[in-house]
């Protein structure tokens, strides 16, 4: 185990050689990849990216706050929505809807948060679920807004002259978004935020009486997450090119919850590998028709029944397995 | 001599170009001597696996043609993924059917949602994209089109030849609708709204009940469309929820006339609503199994190469209606075979007729292949024929 | 016009009874368990299809069918309790929903892969077209049969829990499942057993759901949503709350459609829904919403 010192060591996102290291050489096959492999799998990195976005919004939520969401399709939706809009009909600039995007989800977010704040487990599972539905439905059915089920198609996005066509920049802007924001929350979870996170989640009662005040950093955690979310949804958009309720369904929302607790809840890693897993899986399983729910299901049941603490529970026990070694 | 030497450069370069070209040809995108690659991407799980049998039905094509020898000595290989109906799985699924297993062409594609979200990527790639199974009529004014071959026929326009044939022959004086509340069902809405306005008073639209796919309680719909006096309904749904609808409105003893789109022409509809599918007015736009006998055929052949679409035969010999002018193009293109050559054959396409697909027609600039429909009426579990074929304009 | 209004509320009192059947189960499990399971539905869905194949493919009599079908269902939801999800021991709670999550994905293709995505007519022992007037509002055979059926599987279930040793049991469990193991209730049993009712229940809602609705893969994925909902309407805890929420939903919804909005249906249901647990976080009849640190 490595020793830490002081106390800058131990804020430091990144420790030691081997670790920098390995950043660069994952930073640099990050640059590299979309000139280096084929096209239709910078396309499936991209949509990695976006659902890495998602996981790691939800993550916030309900693995580090400990609220659970099956309505996060709805705060995509809103982001997809949200951007497409205003470039379409308002003329908005890119950057501007994108940001706005984030923020619009956010506000459906604190929104959300207000009415759900005193329940729990099954209740709120089941109060967010509703949430996702009605957000379909409003889209369906109020034509004038969101084009209904015609769908909208949203522009490729540009920044000032440049247009950002080509696979490789869509992938540089997905990839470029998720990383920032992904560092943004590894910080945040470090934070006095991430601690009254986590401090709501083992005991809301407990964490009330220590000072935290439940009302706010619950309807932050909402906005936050469905900020993650938004953003998502406005990068889906501009990857495909088109958008439509029917992409917003709660199959999505469900798809975004196992995808967290595969991947590891409470861990940003997790977020990550859980929503890496579940992109590619049903791609490499596609060619097996009618049987990729089954085998898709099973893995899902084998890795929850092996590894408890998801993907990065495993990987921690390998990593601390080959530090101990051979003891 | 400097120039000798350019002028021998010069030859030589155009006799490679003038050799390799029929190597480049022979190296398109998903042909080789023996061999033309397909590929689709549709829903085979998920809550539209229903539809998947068009793809299966395909499937069973293909296998039946490289069994008699493929086209011109080249086989078909059919590649088929599942996309569960999610369109950022179906762009996957086509990307890498284009740039990794290298398909001549995609066929299908179901839903407007996954045929959308691939359309660009399609045209810019320029692979030949044969019938996306979603209305036509959404191609209407489409520039792009030069890859794109449709024998799909439109809802807008089924609706309101649906609409009219029921104010002019049958006496129906007001109208209701119940549809999917997605383009499906929107579009034939929309179709019948407008042949509404063209009769001027002679027909009212006096209700339009949507529902949701996952919906299966219709009381209220049913009670719904009764409330509305409408003495004819027509129908924009899935067999599940056309024969539901049914039943739930004789239920309540209420008993329109009724139409509905082709889609429901689907033999299962006769078990699925029982009596209630008895005197209902459909259209088609192929000659429906057991009315024809080289559809018949068609089907038995299929039936063997794959038995379990034995429960879902509408589908299935509707994907051979899909599959059957991209089958006449590579016979007419010949045995030297590219993607342009491939164009041109289907442009020569003129009022063909398939095992299935009847009266197709392409041109330089038509994509549409097929813009004729004709009504039948259920009686008595099977179909007959009241019109001769009913054409509609030509839009793309 | 009040005519119009019962016989909506007599429609949502029957699709009412069935979301009562699918809360029970769940809300059976939930009390045991603290599980929330996602297959529920399709452990429904597979059980209706395999009275499907007893009683169509193998002419085995409808009755005799209907309870092989509840038992093999029942062994089915107890199976992957003891052989799946227990083994499982260190999985947390959101660990164990994903594993039901998984298991619905599994059941659902098979349905898919063993008989088929076409939707297929499921034989019932009532009539749909016979129906029954009672001054202008009118009922099938069949809604009538199923209303009898549920409210009798409702009290059945009642007995059980509040009269039979082995209900006794369970309330035991569910209130405390470390100090009923150490009073000697062989807990695991008991929960192994609370899946089989549970599926076994689900099993009664979708044969008593697959002749009006039609057989289908998908066809009790909105029941168990409503289920779901009706559930945590009544609150998650109380079988007479289930039994409330989903009557109330379905006569609710049923009014709403009619009267208001077919598009905004569900909308409705969860606003309602969300609306109650802001004054009642507990749901209608749960039980004091009580915490310590």
């Amino acid at each position: 185990m490595e020793l830490r010192e002081r106390y800058e060591e131990d804020l430091a996102l990144v420790l030691g050689l081997p670790a920098w290291l390995g950043l660069l050489v994952a930073l640099a096959v990050l640059v590299l990849f979309p000139l280096l492999a084929p096209r239709y799998l910078v396309y499936i990195v991209t949509l990695m990216a976006i659902h890495i976005l998602v996981a790691i919004g939800l993550n916030l939520l309900t693995g580090y706050t400990g609220q659970i969401s099956l309505g996060h399709a709805g705060f995509v939706a809103i982001g997809a929505y949200t951007a497409g809009l205003l470039m379409v009909r308002v003329g908005v600039p890119f950057p501007f809807a994108f940001l706005l995007s984030g923020f619009s989800a956010a506000f459906f977010g604190f929104l959300l948060g207000l009415p759900v704040l005193r329940l729990t487990g099954p209740y709120l599972t089941i109060a967010t679920l509703g949430f996702g539905i009605a957000v379909h439905q409003v889209l369906t059915n109020w034509e004038g807004l969101s084009g209904g089920r015609m769908g909208l198609f949203i522009p490729k996005p540009s920044i000032g002259p440049w247009t950002l066509a080509s696979e490789a920049a869509l992938y540089y802007l997905a990839v470029g978004t998720t990383g920032v924001l992904t560092w943004i929350a590894y910080n945040l979870v470090r934070s006095h935020i991430g601690r009254a996170f986590v401090a709501i989640r083992d005991s809301d009662v407990a964490a009330e009486v220590m000072g935290v005040n439940l009302m706010v950093y619950k309807t932050l955690a909402f906005g936050l997450s469905a900020f993650y979310a938004g953003v998502a949804g406005a990068l889906q958009g501009h990857l495909l090119g088109y958008i439509e309720p029917q992409m917003f369904t709660l199959f999505e929302s469900i798809y975004y919850f196992s995808m967290i607790v595969v991947g590891g809840l409470g861990t940003i890693p997790g977020s990550i590998l859980g929503a890496v897993l579940m992109t590619i899986l049903p791609q490499v399983l596609s060619g097996l028709r009618e049987w990729l729910p089954i085998v898709y299901g099973g893995t899902i049941i084998f890795i929850m029944a092996v590894e408890p603490w998801g993907l990065y529970g495993r990987w921690l026990r390998i990593k601390w397995w080959l530090k101990t070694w051979p003891f | 001599m400097g120039r000798l030497r350019w002028k021998g450069l010069v030859l030589a370069v155009a006799g490679l170009v003038v050799l390799s070209t029929p190597l480049i040809g022979a190296q398109e995108r998903g042909i080789t001597p023996t061999e033309v690659v397909l590929g689709s991407s549709m829903p085979l799980s998920g809550p539209a696996a229903y539809w998947g049998a068009v793809g299966k039905g395909i499937d069973a094509y293909v296998k039946y043609l490289n069994d008699q020898g493929g086209i011109h000595g080249r086989k078909l290989t059919f590649i088929l993924r599942d996309d569960s109906y999610l369109p950022p799985r179906a762009v996957a699924n086509v990307r890498e059917l284009v740039e990794r297993a290298g398909v001549f062409a995609i066929v299908g594609l179901i839903g407007t949602a996954n045929a959308f979200a691939v359309r660009d990527y399609i045209v810019q790639n320029r692979v030949i994209w044969i019938t996306p199974t979603a209305d036509s009529s959404i191609w209407a004014g489409f520039r792009q089109k030069r890859y794109l071959f449709v024998t799909y026929p439109s809802y807008v326009h089924e609706a309101t030849i649906l609409t009219r044939y029921a104010a002019e022959k049958l006496g129906v004086k007001k109208v209701a609708v119940f549809y999917q509340n997605d383009l499906y069902g929107q579009k034939g809405l929309l179709g019948v709204k407008r042949a509404v306005n063209a009769l001027k008073g002679a027909v009212k639209l006096v209700s339009a009940v949507p529902y949701e796919l996952v919906v299966t309680d219709l009381s209220s719909h049913a009670l719904k469309l009764r409330g509305s006096g409408a003495d004819a309904v027509i129908l924009y749904a899935t067999p599940r929820h056309g024969a539901l609808i049914v039943r739930e409105m004789a239920k309540i003893g209420y008993r329109p006339r009724l139409l509905a789109s082709f889609t429901l022409t689907d033999p299962i509809m006769f078990t699925l609503a029982g009596e209630a599918w008895d005197d209902v007015y459909l259209t088609a736009f192929f000659p429906l199994p057991g009315t024809d006998p080289k559809v018949d055929e068609t089907l038995q052949i299929l039936f063997k190469y794959d038995p379990t679409l034995r429960a879902n035969p509408f589908n299935s010999v509707a994907g051979v209606a899909f599959l059957e002018p991209f089958l006449e193009g590579l016979r007419r293109a010949g045995r030297d075979l590219t993607t342009e050559r491939f164009i041109s054959a289907m442009e020569t396409i003129r009022n063909w007729d398939g095992q299935v697909i009847r009266g197709v027609t392409f041109g330089p600039d038509r994509r549409q292949g097929i813009n004729r429909i004709y009504i039948v009426r259920a009686e008595k579990g099977r179909y007959t024929k009241l019109t001769d074929w009913i054409e509609y304009p030509v839009e793309f | 016009m009040a005519v119009l209004a019962l016989q909506y509320a007599l429609n949502g009192l029957a699709t009412g009874s069935l979301y009562v059947l699918v809360a029970l189960g769940i809300v059976i499990l939930y009390r045991t368990s603290r599980i929330l399971n996602f297959a529920h539905g399709d452990i429904a869905t597979f059980g209706t299809f395999l009275a499907f194949t007893l009683i169509t493919r193998l002419g085995v009599a409808p009755l005799l069918a209907y309870l092989l079908t509840l038992a093999t269902t029942g062994l089915l939801g107890a199976g992957f309790y003891s052989l799946i999800l227990r083994r499982a021991k260190e999985a947390t709670l959101l660990g164990q929903i994903v594993m039901t999550l998984g298991f619905a994905l599994v059941l659902n293709g098979a349905v898919v892969v063993v008989w088929g995505a076409d939707t297929k007519v499921f034989p019932s022992l009532l009539s749909e077209t016979k129906v029954y007037h009672l001054g202008g509002i009118v009922i099938s055979q069949l809604s009538l049969g199923s209303l009898i059926m549920g409210f009798f599987l409702m009290v059945l279930l009642y007995l059980l829990v509040q009269w039979t040793k082995v209900g006794l049991a369970m309330r035991a469990v569910s209130q405390n499942p470390l100090a009923a193991q150490a009073l000697g209730i062989p807990t695991r049993r008991v929960l192994a057993l609370a899946w089989g009712v549970a599926s076994a229940l689900g099993a009664s809602a979708g044969i008593l759901l697959a002749p009006v609705t039609l057989l289908d893969p998908f066809m009790m994925l909105d029941p168990f949503l409503k289920g779901f909902a009706a559930a945590v309407l009544g609150g998650m805890d109380s079988p007479p709350g289930a039994v409330v929420g989903g009557l109330v939903l379905g006569v609710i919804e049923s009014l709403f459609g009619g009267f208001v909005s077919v598009a905004f249906k569900a909308t409705l249901a969860f606003a309602i829904i969300v609306l109650v647990l802001t004054v009642r976080p507990e749901g209608l009849l749960g039980r004091e919403y009580k915490k310590r640190v």
